[in-house]
Protein backbone atom coordinates (compact mmCIF):
# COMPACT_ATOMS: atom_id res chain seq x y z
CA UNK A 1 0.00 0.00 0.00
CA UNK A 2 2.03 3.06 -1.22
CA UNK A 3 4.89 0.74 -1.10
CA UNK A 4 7.25 0.32 -3.73
CA UNK A 5 7.18 -3.39 -3.20
CA UNK A 6 3.23 -2.97 -3.61
CA UNK A 7 3.14 -2.24 -7.11
CA UNK A 8 4.15 -4.39 -10.38
CA UNK A 9 6.74 -3.25 -12.48
CA UNK A 10 8.76 -4.03 -15.26
CA UNK A 11 12.23 -2.73 -16.71
CA UNK A 12 11.90 -1.68 -20.77
CA UNK A 13 15.18 -0.50 -22.01
CA UNK A 14 17.00 1.15 -18.97
CA UNK A 15 13.53 2.53 -17.79
CA UNK A 16 11.08 1.41 -14.68
CA UNK A 17 7.64 0.93 -15.64
CA UNK A 18 4.59 1.12 -13.00
CA UNK A 19 2.59 -1.18 -14.44
CA UNK A 20 -0.38 0.25 -11.55
CA UNK A 21 -0.25 2.89 -13.18
CA UNK A 22 -0.43 2.40 -16.56
CA UNK A 23 -3.28 0.27 -16.49
CA UNK A 24 -4.94 2.78 -14.18
CA UNK A 25 -4.14 5.93 -16.96
CA UNK A 26 -5.36 3.64 -19.66
CA UNK A 27 -8.89 3.59 -17.63
CA UNK A 28 -9.23 6.50 -17.15
CA UNK A 29 -8.14 7.48 -20.74
CA UNK A 30 -10.44 5.27 -22.08
CA UNK A 31 -13.03 6.36 -20.12
CA UNK A 32 -12.99 9.82 -20.82
CA UNK A 33 -12.17 9.14 -24.63
CA UNK A 34 -15.46 7.20 -24.46
CA UNK A 35 -17.45 9.75 -22.84
CA UNK A 36 -16.27 12.26 -25.04
CA UNK A 37 -17.14 10.18 -27.62
CA UNK A 38 -20.24 9.18 -26.65
CA UNK A 39 -21.67 12.54 -26.04
CA UNK A 40 -20.30 14.06 -29.27
CA UNK A 41 -21.88 11.73 -32.14
CA UNK A 42 -24.70 14.01 -33.43
CA UNK A 43 -23.61 17.53 -33.84
CA UNK A 44 -26.23 19.22 -34.95
CA UNK A 45 -27.16 23.29 -34.82
CA UNK A 46 -29.80 22.40 -32.13
CA UNK A 47 -28.06 20.63 -29.62
CA UNK A 48 -29.38 17.57 -28.42
CA UNK A 49 -28.76 16.66 -24.36
CA UNK A 50 -25.35 14.85 -25.17
CA UNK A 51 -24.16 17.57 -27.17
CA UNK A 52 -25.41 20.20 -24.58
CA UNK A 53 -23.31 18.99 -21.89
CA UNK A 54 -20.31 18.68 -24.06
CA UNK A 55 -20.42 22.25 -24.91
CA UNK A 56 -21.42 23.17 -21.08
CA UNK A 57 -17.83 21.12 -20.33
CA UNK A 58 -16.11 23.02 -23.08
CA UNK A 59 -17.94 26.21 -22.26
CA UNK A 60 -16.64 25.57 -18.44
CA UNK A 61 -12.45 24.95 -19.38
CA UNK A 62 -12.78 27.45 -21.50
CA UNK A 63 -14.07 30.12 -18.94
CA UNK A 64 -10.87 28.67 -16.30
CA UNK A 65 -8.85 29.55 -18.93
CA UNK A 66 -10.15 33.01 -19.93
CA UNK A 67 -9.99 33.82 -16.23
CA UNK A 68 -6.40 34.17 -16.78
CA UNK A 69 -5.12 34.03 -20.14
CA UNK A 70 -5.76 37.40 -22.09
CA UNK A 71 -9.07 36.95 -24.60
CA UNK A 72 -8.05 36.19 -27.99
CA UNK A 73 -5.20 33.55 -26.99
CA UNK A 74 -7.56 31.69 -25.05
CA UNK A 75 -8.31 29.57 -27.97
CA UNK A 76 -4.34 28.08 -28.32
CA UNK A 77 -5.00 26.37 -24.92
CA UNK A 78 -8.33 25.28 -25.15
CA UNK A 79 -7.83 21.91 -26.31
CA UNK A 80 -5.16 21.27 -23.74
CA UNK A 81 -7.33 23.00 -20.64
CA UNK A 82 -10.50 20.57 -21.45
CA UNK A 83 -8.67 17.35 -22.07
CA UNK A 84 -6.55 18.35 -18.85
CA UNK A 85 -9.80 19.05 -16.52
CA UNK A 86 -11.54 15.86 -17.90
CA UNK A 87 -8.52 13.35 -17.20
CA UNK A 88 -7.72 14.35 -14.05
CA UNK A 89 -11.36 14.34 -13.23
CA UNK A 90 -11.72 10.98 -14.12
CA UNK A 91 -8.62 9.89 -12.56
CA UNK A 92 -9.50 11.82 -9.26
CA UNK A 93 -12.61 9.54 -8.52
CA UNK A 94 -11.33 6.63 -10.40
CA UNK A 95 -10.13 5.78 -7.00
CA UNK A 96 -13.16 6.34 -5.34
CA UNK A 97 -14.88 3.28 -6.91
CA UNK A 98 -12.51 0.82 -8.55
CA UNK A 99 -9.96 -0.11 -6.24
CA UNK A 100 -8.18 -3.33 -6.73
CA UNK A 101 -5.68 -5.51 -4.84
CA UNK A 102 -4.29 -8.78 -5.80
CA UNK A 103 -1.52 -10.63 -4.35
CA UNK A 104 -0.33 -8.05 -2.04
CA UNK A 105 0.09 -6.01 -5.22
CA UNK A 106 -2.52 -2.99 -6.28
CA UNK A 107 -3.29 -3.23 -9.56
CA UNK A 108 -5.92 -0.02 -10.62
CA UNK A 109 -5.80 3.42 -8.01
CA UNK A 110 -6.23 6.80 -9.16
CA UNK A 111 -3.57 7.73 -11.57
CA UNK A 112 -2.95 11.12 -9.92
CA UNK A 113 -2.39 9.27 -6.46
CA UNK A 114 0.66 8.62 -7.34
CA UNK A 115 3.32 11.70 -7.58
CA UNK A 116 5.26 10.50 -11.05
CA UNK A 117 1.86 11.23 -13.40
CA UNK A 118 0.55 14.92 -11.60
CA UNK A 119 3.89 15.87 -11.84
CA UNK A 120 4.01 14.63 -15.60
CA UNK A 121 1.35 17.02 -15.89
CA UNK A 122 2.59 19.59 -13.86
CA UNK A 123 6.01 19.14 -15.99
CA UNK A 124 4.18 19.52 -19.27
CA UNK A 125 2.10 22.82 -18.33
CA UNK A 126 5.72 24.75 -17.34
CA UNK A 127 7.34 23.67 -20.50
CA UNK A 128 3.50 24.52 -22.25
CA UNK A 129 4.13 28.41 -20.85
CA UNK A 130 7.81 28.23 -21.32
CA UNK A 131 6.87 27.34 -24.85
CA UNK A 132 4.08 29.68 -25.37
CA UNK A 133 6.38 32.37 -23.88
CA UNK A 134 9.49 31.99 -26.39
CA UNK A 135 6.56 31.89 -29.20
CA UNK A 136 5.37 34.85 -28.32
CA UNK A 137 8.01 37.08 -27.32
CA UNK A 138 11.07 35.18 -28.78
CA UNK A 139 13.81 33.65 -27.00
CA UNK A 140 15.58 36.53 -25.81
CA UNK A 141 12.97 38.43 -24.27
CA UNK A 142 11.33 35.76 -22.86
CA UNK A 143 14.36 34.69 -20.70
CA UNK A 144 15.29 38.21 -19.81
CA UNK A 145 11.79 38.18 -18.25
CA UNK A 146 13.62 36.05 -15.57
CA UNK A 147 16.02 38.94 -14.85
CA UNK A 148 13.18 41.46 -13.64
CA UNK A 149 12.93 43.50 -11.47
CA UNK A 150 17.02 43.51 -11.36
CA UNK A 151 19.72 40.91 -12.52
CA UNK A 152 20.60 39.22 -8.79
CA UNK A 153 16.46 37.84 -9.58
CA UNK A 154 17.59 35.46 -11.36
CA UNK A 155 17.90 32.98 -8.82
CA UNK A 156 15.03 33.63 -6.78
CA UNK A 157 13.02 33.55 -10.58
CA UNK A 158 14.52 30.15 -11.60
CA UNK A 159 13.56 28.90 -8.04
CA UNK A 160 10.37 29.84 -8.32
CA UNK A 161 9.64 27.65 -11.70
CA UNK A 162 11.23 24.65 -9.73
CA UNK A 163 8.18 25.27 -6.87
CA UNK A 164 5.46 26.33 -9.66
CA UNK A 165 6.36 22.67 -11.01
CA UNK A 166 6.23 20.81 -7.69
CA UNK A 167 3.27 22.64 -5.78
CA UNK A 168 1.31 21.75 -8.99
CA UNK A 169 2.08 18.42 -9.33
CA UNK A 170 2.02 17.78 -5.21
CA UNK A 171 -1.12 19.64 -4.44
CA UNK A 172 -3.54 17.03 -6.60
CA UNK A 173 -1.04 14.49 -5.35
CA UNK A 174 -1.47 15.19 -1.91
CA UNK A 175 -5.44 15.22 -1.29
CA UNK A 176 -5.75 13.01 -4.18
CA UNK A 177 -3.39 10.34 -2.05
CA UNK A 178 -4.58 10.99 1.31
CA UNK A 179 -8.06 10.34 0.56
CA UNK A 180 -6.83 6.97 -0.69
CA UNK A 181 -5.19 6.31 2.17
CA UNK A 182 -8.29 7.00 4.71
CA UNK A 183 -10.47 4.89 2.79
CA UNK A 184 -8.23 2.09 2.62
CA UNK A 185 -7.66 2.41 6.67
CA UNK A 186 -11.41 2.41 6.91
CA UNK A 187 -11.74 -0.53 4.92
CA UNK A 188 -9.52 -2.38 7.11
CA UNK A 189 -10.94 -0.65 10.23
CA UNK A 190 -14.58 -2.23 8.96
CA UNK A 191 -13.43 -5.99 9.21
CA UNK A 192 -11.24 -5.54 12.36
CA UNK A 193 -13.91 -5.73 14.42
CA UNK A 194 -16.73 -7.54 13.85
CA UNK A 195 -20.38 -5.84 13.15
CA UNK A 196 -19.98 -2.82 15.21
CA UNK A 197 -16.83 -1.36 13.49
CA UNK A 198 -18.50 -2.86 10.34
CA UNK A 199 -21.33 -0.30 11.19
CA UNK A 200 -18.93 2.69 12.04
CA UNK A 201 -16.67 2.05 8.88
CA UNK A 202 -19.57 2.05 6.28
CA UNK A 203 -21.03 5.54 7.79
CA UNK A 204 -17.69 6.94 7.70
CA UNK A 205 -16.56 5.50 4.24
CA UNK A 206 -19.82 6.82 2.98
CA UNK A 207 -18.75 10.25 4.07
CA UNK A 208 -15.24 10.50 3.25
CA UNK A 209 -16.20 9.06 -0.40
CA UNK A 210 -18.81 11.90 -0.61
CA UNK A 211 -15.96 14.87 0.60
CA UNK A 212 -13.19 12.99 -1.93
CA UNK A 213 -15.24 13.11 -4.93
CA UNK A 214 -15.97 16.84 -4.24
CA UNK A 215 -11.94 17.25 -3.37
CA UNK A 216 -11.37 15.46 -6.88
CA UNK A 217 -13.69 17.42 -8.96
CA UNK A 218 -12.23 20.76 -6.62
CA UNK A 219 -8.54 19.78 -7.54
CA UNK A 220 -9.47 18.98 -11.08
CA UNK A 221 -10.48 22.46 -11.10
CA UNK A 222 -7.68 24.07 -9.60
CA UNK A 223 -5.06 22.38 -11.81
CA UNK A 224 -6.39 23.86 -14.68
CA UNK A 225 -6.97 27.06 -12.87
CA UNK A 226 -3.22 27.20 -11.86
CA UNK A 227 -2.28 25.74 -15.07
CA UNK A 228 -3.96 28.99 -16.84
CA UNK A 229 -2.30 31.14 -14.71
CA UNK A 230 1.13 29.87 -14.63
CA UNK A 231 0.54 30.15 -19.05
CA UNK A 232 -0.65 33.70 -18.79
CA UNK A 233 2.16 34.77 -16.62
CA UNK A 234 4.82 33.61 -19.39
CA UNK A 235 2.56 35.34 -22.07
CA UNK A 236 1.74 38.43 -20.45
CA UNK A 237 3.84 41.53 -20.71
CA UNK A 238 5.50 42.19 -17.01
CA UNK B 1 5.67 1.24 6.36
CA UNK B 2 6.98 4.59 6.04
CA UNK B 3 8.26 4.32 2.98
CA UNK B 4 5.77 5.37 0.88
CA UNK B 5 6.24 9.00 2.07
CA UNK B 6 9.50 9.45 0.53
CA UNK B 7 8.62 10.11 -2.63
CA UNK B 8 11.35 9.56 -4.34
CA UNK B 9 10.95 5.87 -3.92
CA UNK B 10 8.15 5.14 -5.88
CA UNK B 11 8.90 7.39 -9.05
CA UNK B 12 9.22 5.49 -12.18
CA UNK B 13 10.42 7.34 -14.69
CA UNK B 14 8.68 4.89 -17.63
CA UNK B 15 5.59 6.52 -16.51
CA UNK B 16 6.49 9.94 -17.42
CA UNK B 17 6.94 8.66 -21.05
CA UNK B 18 4.03 6.52 -21.09
CA UNK B 19 1.11 9.11 -19.16
CA UNK B 20 2.62 11.87 -21.73
CA UNK B 21 2.58 9.84 -25.02
CA UNK B 22 -1.34 8.38 -23.79
CA UNK B 23 -2.09 12.27 -22.80
CA UNK B 24 -1.51 13.32 -26.63
CA UNK B 25 -3.08 10.69 -28.26
CA UNK B 26 -6.09 11.45 -25.89
CA UNK B 27 -5.56 15.00 -26.94
CA UNK B 28 -5.70 14.23 -30.83
CA UNK B 29 -8.59 11.95 -30.15
CA UNK B 30 -10.58 14.29 -28.58
CA UNK B 31 -9.52 17.02 -31.19
CA UNK B 32 -10.77 15.04 -34.10
CA UNK B 33 -14.33 13.57 -32.63
CA UNK B 34 -15.18 16.46 -30.46
CA UNK B 35 -13.10 19.56 -30.10
CA UNK B 36 -13.10 20.23 -33.90
CA UNK B 37 -16.85 20.03 -34.65
CA UNK B 38 -18.02 21.30 -31.49
CA UNK B 39 -16.27 24.34 -32.15
CA UNK B 40 -17.23 24.31 -35.50
CA UNK B 41 -20.70 23.83 -34.30
CA UNK B 42 -20.96 26.38 -32.10
CA UNK B 43 -19.21 29.06 -34.61
CA UNK B 44 -22.10 28.09 -36.82
CA UNK B 45 -24.92 28.42 -34.50
CA UNK B 46 -23.43 31.95 -33.23
CA UNK B 47 -22.88 33.01 -37.26
CA UNK B 48 -26.39 31.99 -37.44
CA UNK B 49 -27.79 33.41 -34.58
CA UNK B 50 -26.25 36.62 -35.45
CA UNK B 51 -27.77 36.21 -39.23
CA UNK B 52 -31.08 35.25 -38.04
CA UNK B 53 -31.02 38.32 -36.04
CA UNK B 54 -30.22 40.53 -39.00
CA UNK B 55 -32.61 38.99 -41.53
CA UNK B 56 -35.39 39.11 -38.93
CA UNK B 57 -34.08 42.92 -38.30
CA UNK B 58 -34.35 43.05 -42.41
CA UNK B 59 -38.00 40.93 -42.70
CA UNK B 60 -39.54 43.12 -39.89
CA UNK B 61 -38.71 46.30 -41.77
CA UNK B 62 -40.32 44.90 -45.59
CA UNK B 63 -43.42 43.74 -43.73
CA UNK B 64 -43.62 47.36 -42.22
CA UNK B 65 -43.00 48.94 -45.54
CA UNK B 66 -45.45 45.91 -46.65
CA UNK B 67 -48.22 47.09 -44.80
CA UNK B 68 -47.71 50.50 -45.43
CA UNK B 69 -48.32 49.90 -49.43
CA UNK B 70 -51.41 48.07 -48.56
CA UNK B 71 -52.67 50.90 -45.98
CA UNK B 72 -52.01 53.23 -48.85
CA UNK B 73 -53.36 51.55 -51.50
CA UNK B 74 -56.32 50.55 -49.68
CA UNK B 75 -57.07 54.31 -48.99
CA UNK B 76 -56.27 54.83 -52.95
CA UNK B 77 -58.79 52.10 -53.76
CA UNK B 78 -61.64 53.86 -51.63
CA UNK B 79 -60.98 56.95 -53.08
CA UNK B 80 -61.77 55.12 -56.24
CA UNK B 81 -64.36 53.66 -55.52
CA UNK B 82 -66.01 56.94 -54.43
CA UNK B 83 -64.92 58.73 -57.71
CA UNK B 84 -66.44 55.44 -59.61
CA UNK B 85 -69.44 55.55 -57.18
CA UNK B 86 -70.04 59.27 -58.07
CA UNK B 87 -69.01 59.43 -61.72
CA UNK B 88 -71.86 56.40 -62.12
CA UNK B 89 -74.42 58.85 -59.99
CA UNK B 90 -73.41 61.53 -62.33
CA UNK B 91 -73.90 59.79 -65.30
CA UNK B 92 -76.98 58.42 -64.07
CA UNK B 93 -77.95 62.09 -63.89
CA UNK B 94 -77.52 63.07 -67.00
CA UNK B 95 -78.97 60.10 -68.54
CA UNK B 96 -82.27 60.46 -66.78
CA UNK B 97 -82.01 63.85 -67.17
CA UNK B 98 -81.88 62.88 -70.76
CA UNK B 99 -84.69 60.67 -70.96
CA UNK B 100 -86.73 62.99 -69.22
CA UNK B 101 -86.22 65.88 -71.77
CA UNK B 102 -86.41 63.55 -74.39
CA UNK B 103 -89.72 61.74 -73.49
CA UNK B 104 -91.30 65.78 -72.83
CA UNK B 105 -90.12 66.43 -76.04
CA UNK B 106 -91.61 63.56 -77.52
CA UNK B 107 -94.70 63.92 -76.12
CA UNK B 108 -94.89 67.36 -76.68
CA UNK B 109 -94.30 66.78 -80.22
CA UNK B 110 -96.95 64.01 -80.20
CA UNK B 111 -99.30 66.67 -78.46
CA UNK B 112 -98.54 69.25 -81.08
CA UNK B 113 -99.56 66.33 -84.23
CA UNK B 114 -102.51 65.31 -82.01
CA UNK B 115 -103.57 68.92 -82.22
CA UNK B 116 -103.31 69.50 -85.73
CA UNK B 117 -104.55 66.17 -86.65
CA UNK B 118 -107.74 67.07 -84.62
CA UNK B 119 -107.92 70.53 -86.08
CA UNK B 120 -107.76 68.77 -89.24
CA UNK B 121 -110.53 66.68 -88.65
CA UNK B 122 -112.58 69.50 -87.41
CA UNK B 123 -111.65 71.39 -90.67
CA UNK B 124 -112.52 68.35 -92.68
CA UNK B 125 -115.32 67.70 -90.96
CA UNK B 126 -116.80 71.34 -91.03
CA UNK B 127 -115.97 71.36 -94.75
CA UNK B 128 -118.04 68.18 -95.43
CA UNK B 129 -120.65 69.56 -92.88
CA UNK B 130 -120.75 73.29 -95.11
CA UNK B 131 -121.22 71.07 -98.21
CA UNK B 132 -123.77 69.05 -97.05
CA UNK B 133 -125.50 71.88 -95.54
CA UNK B 134 -125.15 73.79 -98.48
CA UNK B 135 -126.28 70.96 -100.94
CA UNK B 136 -129.16 70.23 -98.16
CA UNK B 137 -130.28 74.35 -98.40
CA UNK B 138 -130.18 74.15 -102.05
CA UNK B 139 -132.60 71.21 -102.21
CA UNK B 140 -134.98 73.19 -99.55
CA UNK B 141 -134.93 76.41 -100.96
CA UNK B 142 -135.40 74.77 -104.63
CA UNK B 143 -137.92 72.99 -102.95
CA UNK B 144 -139.56 75.50 -101.08
CA UNK B 145 -138.69 78.63 -103.78
CA UNK B 146 -139.48 76.15 -106.81
CA UNK B 147 -137.23 77.90 -108.76
CA UNK B 148 -133.56 76.72 -109.64
CA UNK B 149 -131.19 78.65 -107.98
CA UNK B 150 -128.05 78.24 -109.42
CA UNK B 151 -125.92 76.24 -107.13
CA UNK B 152 -122.87 78.56 -106.75
CA UNK B 153 -125.34 81.60 -105.83
CA UNK B 154 -126.54 79.21 -103.15
CA UNK B 155 -123.05 78.36 -102.14
CA UNK B 156 -122.43 81.73 -101.48
CA UNK B 157 -125.41 82.25 -99.57
CA UNK B 158 -125.27 79.70 -97.35
CA UNK B 159 -121.56 79.91 -96.33
CA UNK B 160 -121.98 83.37 -95.34
CA UNK B 161 -124.50 82.51 -93.34
CA UNK B 162 -122.46 79.69 -91.59
CA UNK B 163 -119.48 81.94 -91.65
CA UNK B 164 -121.84 84.49 -89.26
CA UNK B 165 -122.82 81.93 -87.28
CA UNK B 166 -119.08 79.81 -86.69
CA UNK B 167 -118.35 83.57 -85.86
CA UNK B 168 -121.41 83.52 -83.27
CA UNK B 169 -120.79 80.19 -81.95
CA UNK B 170 -117.13 80.97 -81.32
CA UNK B 171 -117.55 83.92 -79.52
Amino acid sequence: MGDPSSVPTFQLGGLTFNVTNMISGLIAFVLVFLFVFALSRHITMKPGRGQNILEWLVDFTNNILKGSIPGNETSAFGLYGFTLFLFLFVSNELGLFIQISLGGKDWVRSPTSDPIVTMTFSLATLMIAQYAGVMKFGWKKHFSGYLKPFVFWLPISIFEEFTNFLTLGLRIFGVIYSGEMLLKIIGEMAFSGGIASFGVAVVLALVWQGFSAFLGAIQAFVFVTLSSVYIADKIEID
Amino acid sequence: MFSHLVVGASLFFGDIIFYAVCFLILMWLIKIFAWKPINQMMQDRADKISNDIDSAEKSRDEAASLAQQRQSALANSRQEATTIVDNAKKQGQQQRDGIVAQAQTDAQSLKVNAQKDIEQERQDALQNVRNDVADLSIEIASKIIQKELSADDQKALIDSYIEGLGKQHES
